[in-house]
């Protein structure tokens, strides 16, 4: 009686929790006191064994929302108390969730099913590693009769989505938080991967063919299409699943083997996943026929439903066409290796069905333009993809031969052609399916193309397209050029106000352009002559329109023309010099005479065309500043590729390997270089380029972007060539730029970052000069003049009055800018006169500081000039030069900080006070700089005498510098993540490099330094905090190390020998032992720091053994569970002695040390960290 | 390009003009700029060009030294701007008057008694909190376009 009693007890207690909990789901729907609300559902899921109310509720409550709430209660709960759970509650928990799912599977409230699903299928993995096979058995067993259908339709449905939601928490990308190490998660993965997900395939799959004759004979809104959609949605998130232990049973098959391809990069930029489940997939997805069922069940509902124009984008449909496009990028071991062909065979199977989505593309773009869905023919062009992606050009083409006359390429040209035609007529801004569709059809194509741009001894020789591809691919390009025409010319009057948007979009234009290069590559015979005719009719058009035609249109026709060319011509170097294109050099085997090789045709008429902006009255009328730096930018892109290529001189050492076995037409690729060789017309060309270079510089005042790319892109470009160097400095129009550059106003006028590109650009070209002697004098010549002015002003009795007028401001800003430009230069031939052109401004920077210590942007050029300046000049200077520039570091230093040292900035505008606080982290960084440029000296010295000889001693130099500086960053300031980076990098390579000297600081440093190191350790930046360690190991391993060999190491720093075991305060070690495990044991950090914190922890341990064992036995008494106790004690001691660890300090111990750590912290942490 | 020549010799009498020209490109980011003839701090430039084959033309955002309230203005890059002359001198703080005038000490010894404090009471804290502890003061006066304004301040006393 008493147990019905307390039965009943218990029901109303278990009712009352359900309308707690029902009243706070409503009134969060009703937004009445939420906070109280949500206080109440959190409340269930953190008391302690809710799950019998969250049974309660999600069997008797009436609300929905309720039942929602319970399921996620049960969640928490049970992943929170995984471990204090039997066996058996376990077990009952994922069966009720189970059986919930199933037996309400007609529930109307679709959304707690799924909840509770998803609540099943995290327990079922939270417990995967802890039930035996035998105890999973009975789940899957329900699961799968509830698919095979026996209990109706919803109960199937119910079924499937349990699975999905456990593949989607096993797949590691999509898998919920558990708060467990990733390894359990990775083994979680791979034994479903292997054990599991075929089977779960073949089962939904077995329920999506037992509904679809039943779908044949209704209509779209019969039960079964839910079934069928969502056994598809399953199947295709089976095919999603990142392959990873397919190479069971194969042999070892590694990741560059045939079976994948190289361009990682390109399969992200596509979005196309290949699918590589491997052999062991082959009956289900090969053999099996499934492709031949989904193509024909796709085909008759299409057939059936197609009057219905929303049947297109309905969920069984698009779930159908995704998983047809997943089926064609299944690739790998799954096919036998007969050379392609059963895959060839497979994909035709899918192409048969496939192309009836996008052909005949005319007559399916009218329908989509009328109004019909284009989805379907995007899945096309998507399944198109796919298929290039996992074959060849030729294997590819070769694919619709078999049902069609002509070849894939043809098709894809074609339809890539339609496309075009929409985009044309559209000419709108918005995205619209043509858009889509087009950049796929243009990936599509980067991914068949690229194929032959492979190194050849990857591919096997050069694969270029099948002659009907090559014709296809040319007819395809005229239609491209002739859609970007006439876009440029529809344009041109565009007033881009939105030029942010223009901006970003350059970029995405970049990528395209590229693709349509390699399109007009695979076609180049074709193509070149092509853009020559389309280039020389614009230009004659401009020349016959002169004063009677509004040239705009056809001057942006050019820009575009440009564009293009420049990208099918020439690669983009990324800082190295670029080849000639491999397609250029195959394909024009038959001239050898230069002056009728079409690419020197196209080249020549564009360098003829740059050539007319010298003439003034031309440059009026047609050469815009838009024009120009498409000229600039053309220029920019051809000359590293063919101006004085050192090719034709030194023939490149592969030779032999590209003439065997294709006859290599090496004349045609010398003819085109021989021709802008350095003995030809090169030199003219580059006189040409020096010309229209002026020519920016001072016939285009204000156009910054302009001129800028004349300085970074063009001019950077030549210098970076030292066979280029030797010609320009003979050219009589460089020495021109030079003069200018060195007398003359004009070229004050450009923007200041742009003249010390310039300057730096001008002496560079100096190594080109026969010797040192003549290299030096040219860069005295050119520089002589900036620095007597600074000398004879900073000299000037009146300076302070002058020295704030806006015109004297910017006239020592650019002299500055202009001596950092030639700073950055240095190379051993200039370096005696740039270090004398620096030497002889020292002192009037020092004035210069003083003068305009309150104009923080002078300020800041002056310190990066000496940090240029420093930093390319120190590895060079003998022992008495370093002295001088050491003691002027220092004076700078001191004349700054005492300039800034407690100021405070004051103004009413927050912006502006920002602004200065921008400034202020600017300045240090260039001082850190400046310091960690002194540094360099220790590691690399090429001068004759020690830099010891004249008493200079770096390291304490630093340490000086360092003890100015860091009074001026505030924690503030440290919020700057560059400057914070670079501070902590320049401690602890300091620490690091010379721990000897922290014995030697003073008071003030010594726990300046400690408290940095202090604060480091506990920053949240990973990055800081392993510097900090990295900077104790070294002093901690030095202490120990000097200690042992009878030395006193850091001395009173590190001990007190007076009083051993006396106040930790002043104990550098003892501090630190203490806070670190701390930080380890209670605190939160990245777990990649446990490495360095061993290697720090270790000697640290060595150093103050006492202290450790103190701080070890007060933890282990406070713990007041005895369980927890032994175990603390028992992990203390194994820290310390498992895997043979001994005091000394080496690699092996300290990689034991490590490992040791890494095992106790795992042990302890779980019990020792509580919340 | 005339009215740049005088860029490498200074004039006789400097301190006299309150403003120069200088050509819009090159004014940068953090310079100075006059915009509806208050001096201004460029916070932001930006150029577009006018139609899409014309010239460059510049676009600023100045911060007004004095006041603290924004401006713009879009200047043809090939164009002069005004620049304004500013100008800052370090004085040490001798007293605060009840007034609101601050006493400052000069160069050459004679005082400075013509400036108000600020009226922001959050400045005005920071000067008269440091000035009661007894600090050794110095504030930087900034002056441009005949207007002046304490824009910094500075401890320099004995630690």
């Amino acid at each position: 009686m008493q147990g019905y009693g307390d039965a009943g007890g218990e029901l109303a207690q278990l009712q009352s929790t359900m309308h707690a909990i029902e009243a706070a789901c409503s009134s969060i729907q009703m937004h009445i006191n939420p906070a109280a609300a949500e206080a109440a559902i959190l409340a269930l899921s953190q008391s302690p064994q809710p799950y019998k109310a969250c049974q309660f509720i999600l069997e008797n409550s009436q609300v929905a929302n309720a039942r929602f709430q319970a399921a996620g209660a049960i969640r928490d709960a049970a992943i929170r108390e995984w471990s204090f759970l039997s066996a058996e509650d376990r077990r009952n928990l994922v069966n009720f969730c189970i059986c919930f799912a199933l037996q309400h599977a007609n529930s109307p409230e679709g959304y707690v099913q799924a909840k509770v699903s998803s609540v099943a299928a995290q327990l079922i993995k939270r417990g995967w590693l802890d039930f035996s096979t035998g105890e999973k058995e009975p789940f899957f067993y329900q699961i799968n009769q509830a698919i095979l259908g026996t209990h109706g339709l919803d109960v199937q449905f119910i079924g499937i989505s349990i699975l999905e939601s456990l593949v989607s928490e096993f797949s590691p990308s999509t898998s919920s938080a558990m708060g467990l190490p990733r390894e359990f998660h990775e083994q979680c993965r791979r034994s479903l991967e292997l054990d599991y997900l075929k089977v779960f395939y073949c089962w939904a799959r077995g329920a999506a063919l037992s509904v679809t004759s039943k779908i044949l004979d209704s209509d779209l809104a019969a039960p079964e299409v839910k079934v069928c959609t969502a056994a598809m949605r399953l199947m295709l998130q089976i095919l999603t699943w990142e392959f990873q232990y397919n190479r069971k049973g194969t042999k070892s098959i590694n990741h560059f083997s045939a079976g994948v391809r190289h361009d990682n990069a390109l399969t992200n930029r596509t979005d196309c996943i290949l699918v590589q489940p491997g052999l062991a997939w082959h009956d289900v997805l090969i053999s099996s026929g499934d492709t031949v069922w989904l193509s024909n069940l796709y085909a008759a509902l299409r057939q059936k439903f197609s009057p219905q124009s929303s049947w297109i984008d309905s969920p069984i449909a698009v779930s159908a066409r995704k998983l047809l496009v997943q089926f064609c990028s299944v690739t790998g071991t799954i096919f036998p290796s007969d050379s392609g062909q059963s895959q060839e065979q497979y994909l035709v199977r899918l192409l048969s069905g496939i192309i009836l989505w996008v052909e005949p593309s005319d007559a399916i773009s009218k329908e989509i333009e009328s109004g019909k869905s284009g989805s379907e023919m995007l899945d096309g062009c998507r399944a198109l993809l796919a298929m290039a992606t996992v074959t060849t050009p030729a294997a590819f083409d070769r694919l619709l031969k078999s049902i069609r006359p002509y070849g894939t390429l043809t098709l894809l040209s074609t339809l890539m052609g339609e496309v075009i035609k929409v985009l044309i007529s559209q000419n709108s801004e918005e995205e619209t399916w043509s858009w889509e569709a087009r950049d796929i059809l243009l990936d599509t194509w980067t991914a068949l193309l690229m194929h032959s741009l492979q190194p050849l001894h990857i591919t096997g020789g050069g694969i270029s397209l099948p002659p009907e591809g090559a014709v296809a691919a040319a007819n395809l390009f005229a239609l491209i050029v002739d859609s970007e025409l006439k876009a440029a010319s529809a344009s041109a009057y565009n007033d881009d106000s939105d030029s942010d948007y223009i901006h970003a979009s350059i970029s995405a234009m970049d990528e395209r352009l590229s693709s349509y290069a390699l399109i007009a590559r695979a076609a180049i015979d074709v193509t070149v002559p092509l853009l020559t005719r389309l280039f020389t009719e614009r230009v004659s058009r401009l020349h016959q329109g002169r004063g009677i035609v509004d040239p705009t249109e056809t001057l942006e026709e050019l820009y575009s023309l440009l564009l293009i060319t420049g990208h099918v011509l020439a690669d983009e170097g990324e800082g190295e010099t670029p080849l000639v294109p491999d397609a250029i050099q195959r394909n024009f085997g038959d001239f050898l005479e230069a002056d009728k090789h079409p690419v020197v045709l196209l080249s020549g008429s564009i360098i003829k065309f740059a050539e007319h902006s010298l003439d003034p009255d031309l440059r009026a009328s047609f050469f815009s500043p838009r024009l120009m730096e498409a000229v600039i930018w053309f220029l920019s892109r051809w000359s590293p590729t063919y101006l004085m290529s050192l090719e034709e001189t030194h023939d490149r050492n592969d030779d032999s390997l590209l003439s065997r076995g294709h006859q290599l037409p090496q004349n045609s690729r010398k003819t085109v270089a021989n021709y802008f060789s350095e003995y030809s017309y090169g030199k003219f060309v580059l006189g040409t380029i020096v010309r229209v270079s002026i020519i920016t510089f001072t016939s285009y005042p204000g156009e910054n972007y302009l001129q800028g790319m004349t300085c970074y892109q063009l001019l950077h470009a030549l210098v970076r060539q030292k066979n280029i160097c030797v010609h320009l400095v003979a050219l009589e129009s460089w020495r021109e730029l030079a003069n200018a550059f060195a007398h003359e106003k004009m070229l004050f006028m450009l923007n200041a970052s742009h003249q010390r590109s310039l300057a730096q650009t001008l002496v560079l070209s100096a190594s080109g000069l026969g010797n040192s002697e003549a290299a030096n004098q040219y860069v005295k010549d050119l520089m002589g003049h900036m620095t007597k002015y600074l000398v004879e002003l900073s000299s000037r009795n009146d300076i302070r009055s002058i020295s704030q007028q806006p015109d004297i401001i910017l006239s020592i800003t650019c002299s500055l800018e202009r001596l950092r430009g030639a700073a950055r230069a240095s190379e051993p031939r200039m370096q005696k006169s740039i270090y004398e052109m620096g030497l002889s401004v020292l002192n009037a920077i020092l004035v210069l500081l003083e003068v305009y210590k309150h104009e923080s942007s002078v300020v800041y050029v002056l310190l990066k000039f000496v940090v240029a300046w420093v930093d390319a000049q120190i590895t060079y200077l003998e022992a008495k030069e370093t002295a001088a520039v050491v003691d002027f570091c220092m004076r700078l230093l001191q004349l700054y900080s005492s300039h800034n040292i407690g100021k405070i900035s004051l103004s009413l505008s927050n912006s502006l006070l920002s602004d200065a606080k921008t400034e202020k982290y600017k300045d240090l960084r260039a001082l850190l700089q400046l310091l960690s440029a002194l540094c360099l000296k220790d590691l690399v010295d090429l001068s004759s005498d020690p830099v010891e000889s004249e008493g200079t001693n770096i390291s304490q130099v630093v340490f000086f510098g360092l003890h100015i500086v860091t009074p001026l960053i505030s924690l503030e300031l440290l919020k700057y993540p560059k400057l914070c980076h670079d501070y902590f990098s320049l401690l602890s390579h300091m620490l690091e490099v010379y721990p000897e000297m922290v014995g030697q600081l003073n008071n003030d440093a010594f726990s300046h330094v400690v408290e940095t190191l202090s604060f480091g350790l506990h920053h949240q930046d990973s990055e800081v905090v392993n510097m900090c360690l990295k900077a104790l190991r070294a002093l901690a391993s030095y202490h120990c190390k000097e200690t042992a060999a009878g030395k006193v190491g850091l001395g009173s720093r590190a001990s007190d020998p007076r009083n051993p075991s006396g106040g930790t305060e002043n104990r550098i070690f003892s501090r630190f032992l203490q806070s670190l495990l701390q930080l380890l044991l209670f605190g939160d950090y990245s777990p990649d720091l446990v490495g360095a914190a061993a290697d720090a922890l270790f000697p640290m341990i060595l150093c103050e053994q006492s202290l450790y064992q103190k701080l070890g036995n007060e933890l282990i008494e406070r713990q007041a569970n005895p369980e927890f106790r032994l175990r603390l004690t028992n992990a203390f001691q194994a820290l310390t002695s498992l895997n043979q660890l001994t005091c000394t300090l080496d690699r092996m111990n300290y990689q034991r040390f490590r490992k040791n750590l890494s095992n106790f912290l795992i042990e302890v942490r779980g019990f020792l960290r509580t919340k | 390009m005339s009215d740049e020549e005088h860029h490498f010799e200074s004039k006789a009498d400097a301190g006299a003009s309150k403003t120069y020209p200088q050509q819009a490109g090159t004014i940068r980011k953090n310079g100075y700029i006059v915009i509806k003839n208050r001096p201004c701090k460029v916070v932001e430039v930006s150029t577009s060009k006018t139609g899409k084959h014309g010239h460059a033309k510049c676009h600023f955002v100045g911060i007004d030294i004095f006041n603290g309230k924004k401006l713009e203005d879009i200047v043809p890059s090939s164009h002069n701007c005004d620049v304004p002359h500013v100008t800052r001198t370090d004085y040490q703080l001798i007293d605060i008057a009840e007034d609101g005038f601050v006493s400052l000490l000069t160069e050459n010894g004679n005082t400075k008694d013509d400036l108000r404090l600020p009226t922001d009471e959050n400045l005005l804290a920071q000067i008269k909190d440091g000035f009661a502890e007894g600090k050794d003061l110095v504030v930087s006066v900034m002056s441009s376009m005949g207007e002046e304004q304490i824009c910094a301040l500075k401890d320099i006393g004995p630690k």
